[in-house]
């Protein structure tokens, strides 16, 4: 394996009392999507949150591209090509949804000159949203509303991109185009994290598969091997073996 | 017809500024679930900062920069960081109480250390009467008018034309996502509450010539700009303006076609036909286009 883009080592994190993270250890290999499955409550949702400064990192280390991130500020991790999709809904329901997705360039308007092109750019490739550029994002519906966090996330051209759960409450045509979205992105070169429910069809447009437990890391390798591991076919995949 | 025109004058000046102090409650509910029930006092207090400064000599317009200045820094900064922060930690409601707490506290400095006295205020524009179309109107209720929308004509173009203001939209509709994206929410909510401090400032600079400078004098006013956001919606701005427009004008005409007696129950009969009728408020629909 090549220099990992990202790498957690000991991470200790929490709410409250409670320690949720206790020591988790992996690292996300350079390109490709690497799906993170495991039980509810296993974790998952608490790794993005602590490697995006959301929720403090209480002991160990998180680096990116070799440079130390631990507990740095969603503004600083941006800035180092770092983007978060976070499970749910993350729009500004009363704005339009053109200028929801300019405030995804908010930490760098200064120095982007060209965010008229980019924005551009997040309209040619999700068209919906241009329709319905000047229109309340409220109006949205959900697979759209996900687009809107894609295409946000996306202006500032991130390195690595942490999705949680982007299929959940999408139609299965909508789970395609997201799907879809995101082999497109590691065509051109992005890390993405992918945190999915639905881990069958997530493994299989997959590299890499983290199998996550009680907060620690299980298992990692190939997704094609995980998918066909009977331990975890029989924990996650629901045992759906042959449809 | 002419006193009908006059009424509805004086009515939209009234309700101009109710439309200023309720777009400020208004705010400082959306970005912080702050109910500031201190929004009456804080009009009250301003006209005092304006005597001090006229009375150490100022010009008007000196002292009524003075008096934004102050306001800024005591009813935005400090409030925010002495009672807001502290309080909001332990809820909206005891964050409410609190406010009510400081409207008393604001009143009773006021007697102690000013003056429990009513006192003149001088008026932005002189007090004559224009007759236009046969009808008396007020030049002070149409420099009242002009000045309040004003600004509220500045504040729209500054919450949705620029950057800044949709980061302060952005950071009171859904604040995680806005940190999430880098937005200083923090910063973000101390500019609302500087914003509010403005716009109760000029609205005491508007309304204080009319009912005088008095440390009680925010009381009806807090009330109806309460109500009036209530009416409009709550955290629709628009509806605030609408709110405070339609509760001026009714409130005038109440007063001079069924009894002044009455006149202060009539925002009430107006909140309850409202909550009965439109319990999200005469704008508080769910979907609508922005530009
Ligand atoms: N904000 C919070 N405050 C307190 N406890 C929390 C919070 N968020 C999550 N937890 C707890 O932390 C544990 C891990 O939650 P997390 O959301 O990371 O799990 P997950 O693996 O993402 O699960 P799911 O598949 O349900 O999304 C759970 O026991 C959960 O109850
Ligand atoms: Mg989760």
């Amino acid at each position: 394996m090549s220099e990992p883009v990202l790498a957690l080592e000991n991470v200790t994190a929490g709410y409250g009392r409670m320690t949720i993270l206790n020591g988790t250890t992996f690292s996300v290999p350079r390109g490709g999507i690497t799906t993170v499955i495991g039980p509810n409550g296993a974790g998952k949702s608490t790794v993005f949150k602590t490697i995006f400064g959301m929720l403090p990192a209480r002991a160990g280390r998180i680096g990116f591209e070799g440079r130390d991130i631990t507990n740095l500020p969603p503004r600083d991790l941006l800035a180092a090509g770092i983007c978060y999709i976070p499970q749910g809904r993350n729009i500004f329901p009363q704005l339009s949804v053109r200028h929801n997705i300019e405030l995804g360039a908010v930490t760098a308007a200064r120095r982007l000159d060209d965010l008229p092109r980019r924005i551009e750019r997040a309209f040619e490739r999700f068209p919906a949203l241009r329709e319905k550029a000047s229109v309340q994002a409220s109006t949205l519906s959900g697979g759209q509303q996900k687009q809107l966090e894609i295409a946000r996330g996306l202006l500032l051209d991130p390195k690595l991109i942490l999705i949680d759960e982007p299929s959940i409450g999408l139609s299965p045509k909508l789970v395609q185009e997201t799907f879809a979205a995101l082999q497109e992105l590691r065509a051109a070169g992005v890390t993405i994290l992918l945190i999915e429910q639905n881990a069958r069809s997530a493994l299989e447009i997959s590299d890499h598969a983290l199998v996550l437990e009680l907060g620690q890391a299980r298992i990692f390798g190939p997704a094609k091997e995980i998918l066909h591991d009977p331990r975890v076919a029989e924990l996650f995949l629901g045992g759906l073996a042959h449809d | 017809m002419s006193t009908f025109s006059t009424l509805i004058v004086g009515g939209l000046a009234t309700g101009a500024i109710y439309a200023v102090v309720a777009i400020g409650f208004a705010l400082l509910w959306q970005a912080s679930q702050t109910i500031n029930f201190a929004q009456g006092e804080f009009v009250m207090l301003p006209a005092f900062f304006a005597l001090i400064a006229m009375g150490m000599g100022a010009p008007y317009w000196l002292a009524a920069l003075v008096t934004i200045g102050m306001s800024v820094v005591i009813l935005g900064a400090m409030f925010k960081q002495m009672l807001v922060d502290p309080m909001i930690k332990h809820g909206v409601l005891p964050m409410a109480i609190a406010t009510m707490a400081l409207a008393i506290f604001m009143k009773e400095s006021v007697k102690d250390l000013y003056s429990a006295e009513a006192y003149p205020f001088p008026s932005l524009v002189p007090d004559r009467n224009l007759a236009i179309l046969g009808a008396n109107i007020s030049l002070q209720h149409i420099g009242i008018i002009v000045t309040a929308i004003g600004a509220i004509i500045g504040l729209t173009l500054l919450l949705e034309r620029t950057s800044i203001g949709r980061q302060m939209q952005a950071t009171a509709q859904n604040p995680t996502v806005a940190r999430l994206l880098g937005i200083p929410v923090e910063r973000m909510i101390l500019l609302t509450f500087v914003i509010n401090a403005v716009l109760v400032s000029i609205a005491s600079l508007l309304v204080t010539p009319i009912y005088l400078a008095k440390f009680s004098s925010g009381e009806t006013l807090g009330l109806a700009a309460f109500i009036a956001a209530i009416i409009g919606g709550f955290n629709q701005l628009r509806g605030a303006i609408i709110g405070g427009f339609l509760l001026g004008v009714v409130d005038n005409l109440a007063a001079a076609y069924i009894s002044t007696q009455y006149r202060s129950a009539v925002p009430l009969f107006i909140l309850i036909a409202v909550i009965l009728f439109r319990p999200h408020g005469i704008a508080g629909r769910k979907e609508e286009r922005t530009v």
